[in-house]
C-alpha cells in the first residue's frame, strides 16, 4: 500500500487513533498517580499547570498572532484572587468568616481574569506587534508592583505575600486528606488541562476561531472581509487570560502560599511560558502540553545538575564538590528559543505532525457534509501555523 | 547599429541566457541583449514581463544565471557594491530616494563609493538641475515626483558610472515632466557619452529616444530592432501604443 | 506661604537625580532606537548586553586594571556581542522568517540573563565608579548636595549625544547608517554594504548599553538583574518618544527618569492613593497608554502608512 495512508476525519479509524493517543496519555497520568514518588508527582503537576497557562497563551499568541509577554500577570492575578478568597482577606457575603472553599474560587478567578484580559485586549486594538509586546511587559511588572504594594497589605499581603492556603481533597473523591494531596492536585491539574484544551479546540472550531486565524495571517485583509477585529482581540485575550488565571490558582493552592517577588509572576515568567509555547509548538493543540512537560522536567534536571555539578557525568571533571552552577536551564532554553525560531518554527509537535502526515494523512470529509471545521492535520494548515505569522509589525493604527 | 557610429566595438554590456526568479518561480527564461558604448537601449514590456527583475540582475540585487559581462568582465556573481564600483548605477523604480535625508545628503550618498573628491560633480549636477539646488537642504521625501526623479538620476550619476540603468523612469510622472526627463536622458548620452539601459512601459517617448530596443514578454525577448523600426512596427503599435491597425 | 530654601534645594537635588537616572534610560533608549530605525526590530537583549559588560568591567578591575580602561575594554566587548547577535541570530532568521526574529531575541535575552549568572554567580558585587564616588564627593548647587558621580552620568550622556551627532551628520559611515535606516534597497544601489552597516549599528548599540550599565552599577549594585528594570523603563521611554526618533529616545528617557525621581522624592496622592516609588510601573503604564492613545507612534515618532 502506498504511503501516506489516508484517513477521513470523523471515521472510525480517526477516532481509534485519537482513543489510542488520549488513552495513552491518560494511562501515563494514572500510572504516575499510583506509582511515582511524591516529588515526581509534584513535578508532573507543575508541568500540567504550566500547560494550562500555555494553552491560554496559545490562543492569543499562537492562533491570533498577538505576542503577549504579559501572561504571567494573569497567572499571578489568578493565584492571588484564590489566595485572598481562601484566607478571607476580602469581605464577601458567601462564606463563613469569608473563608472560601478553594474549589469555588476557580470560577471567580476565571471571570476576573477574563475581564482583566478583555481590558488588556483593548490597547491591542490600536497597537500592533512590537508596541503591544512592550505594553504587555510593562503590564506584567505593573501588576506585580500592585500585588507587592505594602499599603494594600491587608488585601494582598504586601511584600511577604499570603500564606496558609490549603486545598484538601473533598471526601467524595475517596482520597485521604494529607496523604493523597499530591494525587489530588495531579488529578485536578489533569482535569483542568482537559477542560482548557476543550475550550481551546471548541473556540477554534467556531466563527471566532476562523476570525482568530484570519487576524493572524493578515489583519487588514481580515477586517476587509468582515472579521470583527475588536471582538476577536478582546474576547480572545479575555479567554486566554481566564485560562492562565485558573492555572495560577492551582499553582497557589498547591504551593499553599503566594509571594510577589517570584520570577514566575514577572517578565521572566512570561518568557518561560513563551519558551514552552515555542518549543512545544505554537498554534498546535498538543503544543502546550509537550512544551510544558519539556520545560518543567528539563528545568528541574538543570537545577539538579547545578546544585551538584561535580556529580554530573558530562561536566563533573571540570568542577570541585563545592561549586554550584546557576542558570544552566535558562541558558539552554534561551538557546533553544533561538534555534527553534530559526529551524523549527512549528515546534516539536508541529514537526512531528508534518512527519506523521507523510505516513498517515487526515483528509476532510467530502464536500457533501456541512462541516465547517477549521482544518487540522493537513500539511498546508501546519505550514501556516507556528510562529511564522506572528504580528511583529511596528506600525500602530494609522490615525484617520 | 546606430549610436556612436564607430563600428562594432565590444558592447559595454553583454547579457546572454539570463535566467532569474524568486524562489521556485522563474521569471526570466534566458534573455539575450546588449548595450553598446554610448547607446540608449530600451527594453519594453508590460507589467509582470520581468523588467525590474532584469534590472536587478544587472545591478546584482538578485541571484542570476547566465552570462552578464560588463566591459568584458563577468559580473554574473558580483555583489551590488562591487558592481557600483565597476561603473554601473541604477535608478530604481519609484525613484528610491532617501526620503528622510536631505537632497544634498542623497547626492553625497550617491558618491559613497568614490575615493576622490566630488565637489565638482556636486556643482555640475546642481547646475544641471537648478531646482535641486534650490531645495538642497530639504528632505527628499518632500520633493515632487519629477524632482525626485531628477534627484535619483543625479544621485546615480554621482558614482561616475559608465552605464546607467533606469527602471521605468516615467512611472507616475505627468507627460510634460516625462518629456523633460527623456530629454535629460538623451543629454546624458550626447554630452557625457553615457550608455543607458532603460526598461519602460511607455513605448512612445522611449522608442523615440532609443538607439535600439527589445521587447520583453513574460521573461523572454520577442522582438528587437532600432528605436525607429519598432516605432512603426504594427504589432508593437497595437500592443504598446494602443493604435488599431 | 513662602517656598523655603530647603524646598528649593530638595527640588534641585531630586531634579538632578532624575536627570542622572534619566540619562541612563536615555542611553539605553537611544540604543534601542538605533536598532529599530535600521531594522524595525526591538533588541530585547539590550539590557543584558549591558549587564554582561558591567560584570566584565568588574572582573577586569579585580585584576587590577584601572576603571576607565576596564570600561573601554568592556565597550569593545559590548560592540562585539551586539554585532555578533546581528550576524548570528538576527540576519539568518530575518531572511527566512522575519516575524520569528522577535522570538529569537527573547531567547537571546533569556540566555544572556542566565549566562551572566552561570559565569559570575548570583552574589551581588560592587562596581567601582568612573567618577569620584565617596561620601564627600559632592558639590552644592542651589543649596542641594549633588553627587559628582550623578553629574558625571549626565555628562556622559551629553558627550555620547555629541559624538553620535557628529557621527551621523559629519561622517561617511554615519551617512551610510542613516541611508540604510531609511531605505535598504537604495543603499545597496549606491554601493553601501548594508550588511556591514547593520552590523555596525548593532555593535554601537551594544557599546552604548555597556556604557549605561557601567554608569548605573556603582550606585545600584551589580547583580544579574541590574538592567531588567532599566530595560523596561528604557523601552517605555523609547516608545514614549517614538521608536524611530533619537530625539524622542532622549526626551523620553529624561522624562521617565524625572517621573521616577519625583515619585521617590514626593509622594503625590491621587484621591486616596498615595503614589510611592513602588508604584513606578503602574504609573508608567498609565502614562504610556495615555500617550499612545493620542499619538500611537510616540511623541516624536513618524506616522507610518500600512500597505495592504
Amino acid at each position: 500500500m502506498a504511503l501516506p495512508f489516508k484517513v477521513t476525519r470523523g471515521s472510525w479509524q480517526h477516532w481509534a487513533g485519537r482513543v489510542v493517543l488520549f488513552g495513552g496519555v491518560g494511562l501515563f497520568i494514572f500510572r504516575a498517580a499510583s506509582q511515582w514518588s511524591r516529588s515526581g508527582q509534584g513535578l508532573l503537576t507543575d508541568a500540567l499547570i504550566i500547560a494550562i497557562a500555555v494553552t491560554g497563551l496559545n490562543l492569543i499568541t499562537g492562533y491570533t498572532g498577538q505576542l503577549s509577554l504579559g501572561h504571567a500577570a494573569f497567572f499571578a492575578i489568578g493565584a492571588y484572587v484564590s489566595a485572598m478568597l481562601v484566607t478571607g482577606k476580602v469581605t464577601t457575603p458567601f462564606f463563613e468568616e469569608n473563608l472560601w472553599t478553594p474549589g469555588w474560587t476557580l470560577p471567580v478567578v476565571a471571570v476576573t481574569c477574563f475581564l482583566v484580559g478583555c481590558v488588556v485586549g483593548i490597547p491591542a486594538l490600536r497597537l500592533k506587534g512590537i508596541y503591544l509586546a512592550l505594553v504587555t511587559i510593562v503590564f506584567v511588572e505593573a501588576v506585580r508592583s500592585i500585588l507587592k504594594y505594602d499599603e494594600l497589605v491587608n488585601v494582598t499581603g504586601g511584600s511577604p505575600g499570603i500564606k496558609g492556603l490549603s486545598y484538601l481533597p473533598p471526601s467524595w473523591t475517596g482520597l485521604d486528606g494529607r496523604a493523597d494531596l499530591n494525587k489530588w492536585f495531579l488529578y485536578l491539574a489533569t482535569f483542568f488541562l482537559v477542560v482548557a484544551s476543550l475550550i481551546s479546540s471548541g473556540l477554534l472550531r467556531s466563527r471566532i476561531g476562523r476570525g482568530m486565524v484570519a487576524t493572524r495571517d493578515n489583519e487588514t485583509a481580515a477586517a476587509v472581509m468582515g472579521v470583527h477585529l475588536a471582538t476577536i482581540k478582546t474576547v480572545v485575550f479575555g479567554i486566554s487570560a481566564a485560562i492562565a488565571g485558573v492555572a495560577g490558582s492551582l499553582y497557589a493552592l498547591k504551593l499553599t502560599l503566594v509571594e510577589p517577588d517570584v520570577p514566575k509572576f514577572g517578565l521572566l515568567g512570561s518568557v518561560t511560558l513563551i519558551v514552552a509555547l515555542v518549543v512545544g509548538g505554537a498554534a498546535q493543540q498538543w503544543g502546550p502540553f509537550v512544551g510544558a512537560m519539556f520545560y518543567v522536567f528539563v528545568d528541574d534536571y538543570a537545577r539538579e545538575v547545578g546544585e551538584a555539578p561535580d556529580k554530573n557525568f558530562f561536566i563533573g571533571w571540570m568542577v570541585d564538590s563545592t561549586t554550584k552552577i546557576n542558570g544552566l536551564g535558562g541558558v539552554l532554553f534561551g538557546v533553544l528559543l533561538i534555534l527553534f525560531a530559526r529551524f523549527v518554527p512549528f515546534g516539536a509537535v508541529g514537526t512531528m505532525r508534518m512527519g506523521r502526515a507523510k505516513v498517515v494523512q487526515v483528509i476532510p470529509v467530502p464536500p457533501t457534509s456541512k462541516s465547517t471545521a477549521v482544518a487540522d492535520g493537513e500539511p498546508t494548515t501546519v505550514l501556516s501555523a507556528g510562529i511564522g505569522n506572528l504580528d511583529t509589525s511596528n506600525e500602530s493604527e494609522p490615525t484617520s | 547599429m546606430t549610436g556612436t557610429g564607430t563600428g562594432v566595438s565590444q558592447p559595454i554590456l553583454n547579457v546572454a541566457g539570463l535566467r532569474a526568479g524568486y524562489g521556485p518561480i522563474e521569471v526570466l527564461h534566458g534573455m539575450d541583449f546588449t548595450v553598446g558604448l554610448g547607446e540608449i537601449v530600451v527594453i519594453l514590456g508590460a507589467n509582470g514581463a520581468g523588467k525590474t527583475t532584469t534590472m536587478r540582475c544587472v545591478s546584482g540585487m538578485i541571484e542570476r544565471e547566465g552570462t552578464v559581462e560588463f566591459q568584458g568582465r563577468d559580473i554574473a556573481s558580483a555583489k551590488p557594491d562591487a558592481i557600483v564600483r565597476a561603473g554601473i548605477s541604477q535608478v530604481p523604480q519609484g525613484r528610491g530616494t532617501f526620503s528622510d535625508l536631505s537632497v544634498n545628503d542623497n547626492l553625497l550618498a550617491g558618491a559613497y563609493t568614490l575615493k576622490d573628491s566630488y565637489d565638482d560633480d556636486l556643482d555640475y549636477w546642481y547646475r544641471t538641475f537648478p531646482r535641486l539646488a534650490e531645495r538642497r537642504d530639504q528632505k527628499a521625501g518632500s520633493l515632487s515626483g519629477g524632482e525626485q526623479q531628477m534627484l535619483a538620476i543625479a544621485r546615480a550619476m554621482m558614482s561616475k558610472p559608465k552605464l546607467l540603468l533606469c527602471d521605468e523612469p516615467s512611472l507616475g510622472l505627468a507627460p510634460i515632466v516625462t518629456q523633460e526627463l527623456f530629454r535629460i536622458l538623451g543629454r546624458l548620452r550626447d554630452e557625457l557619452g553615457m550608455s543607458l539601459l532603460i526598461v519602460e512601459q511607455n513605448a512612445g517617448l522611449s522608442l523615440a529616444l532609443a538607439d535600439r530596443a527589445y521587447v520583453l514578454e513574460t521573461g523572454s525577448i520577442v522582438a528587437t530592432g532600432t528605436g525607429a523600426e519598432l516605432l512603426v512596427d504594427d504589432t508593437i503599435k497595437e500592443a504598446y501604443l494602443g493604435v488599431v491597425t | 506661604m513662602m517656598l523655603a530654601a530647603s524646598d528649593l534645594s530638595l527640588f534641585v537635588e531630586r531634579f538632578i537625580n532624575g536627570l542622572a537616572d534619566g540619562s541612563i534610560y536615555a542611553l539605553l533608549a537611544l540604543a534601542l532606537v538605533v536598532i529599530f530605525r535600521s531594522t524595525g526590530q526591538l533588541n530585547f537583549a539590550q539590557g543584558e548586553i549591558g549587564t554582561m559588560g558591567a560584570f566584565f568591567v568588574s572582573t577586569l578591575t579585580l585584576t587590577g586594571l584601572p576603571v576607565l580602561l576596564s570600561i573601554l575594554l568592556a565597550l569593545v566587548l559590548g560592540f562585539a556581542v551586539g554585532a555578533g547577535i546581528e550576524r548570528v541570530v538576527v540576519r539568518p532568521i530575518e531572511l527566512r522568517n522575519p516575524s520569528a526574529v522577535i522570538v529569537a531575541l527573547i531567547g537571546v535575552f533569556l540566555a544572556m540573563n542566565q549566562l551572566t549568572a552561570l559565569i559570575w554567580g548570583i552574589d551581588a558585587r560592587s562596581l567601582p565608579s568612573l567618577f569620584p564616588n565617596e561620601a564627600d564627593d559632592f558639590v552644592t548647587i542651589l543649596g542641594a548636595p549633588v553627587r559628582i558621580a550623578r553629574l558625571g552620568t549626565i555628562g556622559v550622556l551629553i558627550v555620547v549625544l555629541i559624538l553620535l551627532y557628529l557621527l551621523f551628520t559629519k561622517t561617511k559611515i554615519g551617512l551610510a547608517m542613516r541611508a540604510v535606516a531609511n531605505n535598504q534597497e537604495s543603499s545597496n544601489l549606491v554601493g553601501i554594504r548594508t550588511g556591514f552597516i547593520l552590523l555596525l549599528g548593532w555593535g554601537l548599540s551594544g557599546s552604548i548599553a555597556v556604557l549605561a550599565a557601567a554608569m548605573l552599577a556603582p550606585s545600584a549594585g551589580l547583580t544579574g538583574s541590574l538592567m531588567l528594570g532599566p530595560f523596561l523603563l528604557a523601552s517605555v521611554a523609547a516608545v514614549l518618544g517614538g521608536l524611530d526618533s533619537p530625539v524622542g529616545a532622549v526626551v523620553g528617557g529624561l522624562i521617565v527618569g524625572l517621573v521616577q525621581a519625583f515619585l521617590v522624592g514626593y509622594h503625590p496622592s491621587i484621591g486616596s492613593i498615595e503614589l510611592t516609588p513602588d508604584l513606578l510601573y503602574p504609573v508608567m503604564l498609565v502614562i504610556l497608554l495615555g500617550v499612545l492613545l493620542f499619538r500611537p507612534t510616540g511623541l516624536f515618532g513618524s506616522e507610518k502608512v500600512e500597505r495592504v
